[in-house]
């Protein structure tokens, strides 16, 4: 009776998280690219909800800041390549704890310096895409819950011998 | 409710994970070896309930379940809480390693608050009190976690107006669907087994 109970509880979570599959949420991404003499940043949640007047702040490779800005309704922020040699680190700040970085390499900012690109939208809407698959899988949920129940199963054995 | 790495400063990530060891430790020498599936069950539900996103207010917040799970286990909410959030931190990225002990803290000491609160009135004779009794346990549980991560983030040195603000208006919609949750968690519970109610 117990066992059922606690097997049907297991199998309600799994339905509702089967349903609400396609919102899963909460870990934030950022994602710059280089325009022209610009660079775009864009911020979303993992559900592609943008993170709106959230903090941006540009590091260069020694970890000097450069400068900081907040993301606009449409979760972007963009700023003038304040430098060209050296990696450009970008970090988001959230609020509540939320926070994700990223880095734009000395070669991208040389490529694309003093290149006027127009139209250059498709392409990077498509490498977004690639950006944006961190959703969960099915398997890893279901993993993590195996992997749950193994901790206390040992949990359980070393409490078995206390006695 | 997550906090992520490189936000928190070093004392407030120790003391945070110190509180969390010790708690872990009283709470799993305190554990009986009957209590163990239950346990294993809700940390798998709390596991689970992170990845259910509540598409309602400014930010991006989800269930936590910390008030249900607070109530069915007492003191070993924390170990169940700690497993739960690790994984999270390995599978999910959310959080992180180094901040595991100031979130499980966040979120397992109003789990034990709302235990001491609430153990006796959702099981009360009175259905009118156990109900609003069992919304108040969800609700409180989500705030305090909210006030816990407000605090976190001060200590750290972010404005005080401003994080109090967005932790209130943040998780209003989740403080009020985690108190109906427990309404009907709590419901079920004492019409189907009302002894896993018992906790000490």
């Amino acid at each position: 009776m117990k066992n059922k109970l606690y097997f049907t509880l297991i199998i309600l979570f799994l339905i509702i998280i089967v349903i609400n599959m396609s919102t899963f949420a909460h870990k934030v991404n950022i994602f710059a690219y280089v325009e022209g003499d610009r660079i775009y940043t864009e911020s979303y949640f993992n559900d592609g909800k943008k993170c709106i007047d959230s903090k941006i702040e540009v590091f260069d490779n020694q970890g000097n800041k450069l400068l900081e800005g907040l993301t606009n309704q449409e979760g972007v922020f963009s700023f003038e390549i304040p430098q060209k040699d050296g990696e450009l680190k970008i970090v988001l700040n959230a609020s509540m704890g939320h926070r994700a970085e990223y880095t734009i390499t000395a070669d991208e900012l040389k490529d694309t310096v003093g290149v006027i690109k127009e139209g250059l939208e498709e392409p990077i809407s498509s490498e977004r895409k690639d950006e944006s698959s961190f959703k969960v899988s099915p398997t890893e949920i279901i993993g993590g819950i195996g992997y749950i129940i193994g901790i206390f199963g040992i949990i359980a054995y070393f409490l078995s011998r206390k006695k | 409710m997550h906090i992520s790495e490189g936000i928190l400063s070093v004392p407030v990530l120790v003391a945070g994970a110190s509180l969390t060891a010790t708690a872990v430790g009283y709470s799993l020498k305190k554990m009986e070896y009957k209590e163990v599936p239950k346990v294993a069950i809700l940390s798998s539900a709390f596991f689970v309930a992170s990845l259910i996103h509540v598409p309602l207010g400014p930010s991006s917040v989800h269930l936590i379940l910390n008030g249900i799970i607070g109530v069915l286990l007492g003191w070993t909410a924390f170990p169940a809480i700690l497993v739960a959030l690790t994984f999270q931190a390995i599978l999910f990225q959310f959080g992180g390693l180094t901040t595991l002990g100031v979130n499980t803290f966040n979120m397992a000491f109003p789990a034990i608050i709302c235990f001491y609160l609430f153990r006796k009135g959702i099981r009360s004779g009175n259905n009118l009190i156990a109900f609003s009794l069992a919304f108040a346990c969800g609700f409180l549980a989500v705030m305090l976690s909210g006030i816990m991560v407000a605090i976190a983030l001060i200590f750290t040195g972010e404005p005080f107006i401003q994080v109090a603000k967005l932790v209130l208006i943040a998780h209003l919609p989740v403080m009020i669907i985690e108190g109906l949750l427990t309404v009907f968690c709590i419901t079920f519970l004492r019409k189907v087994k009302p002894e896993i109610l018992d906790t000490r």
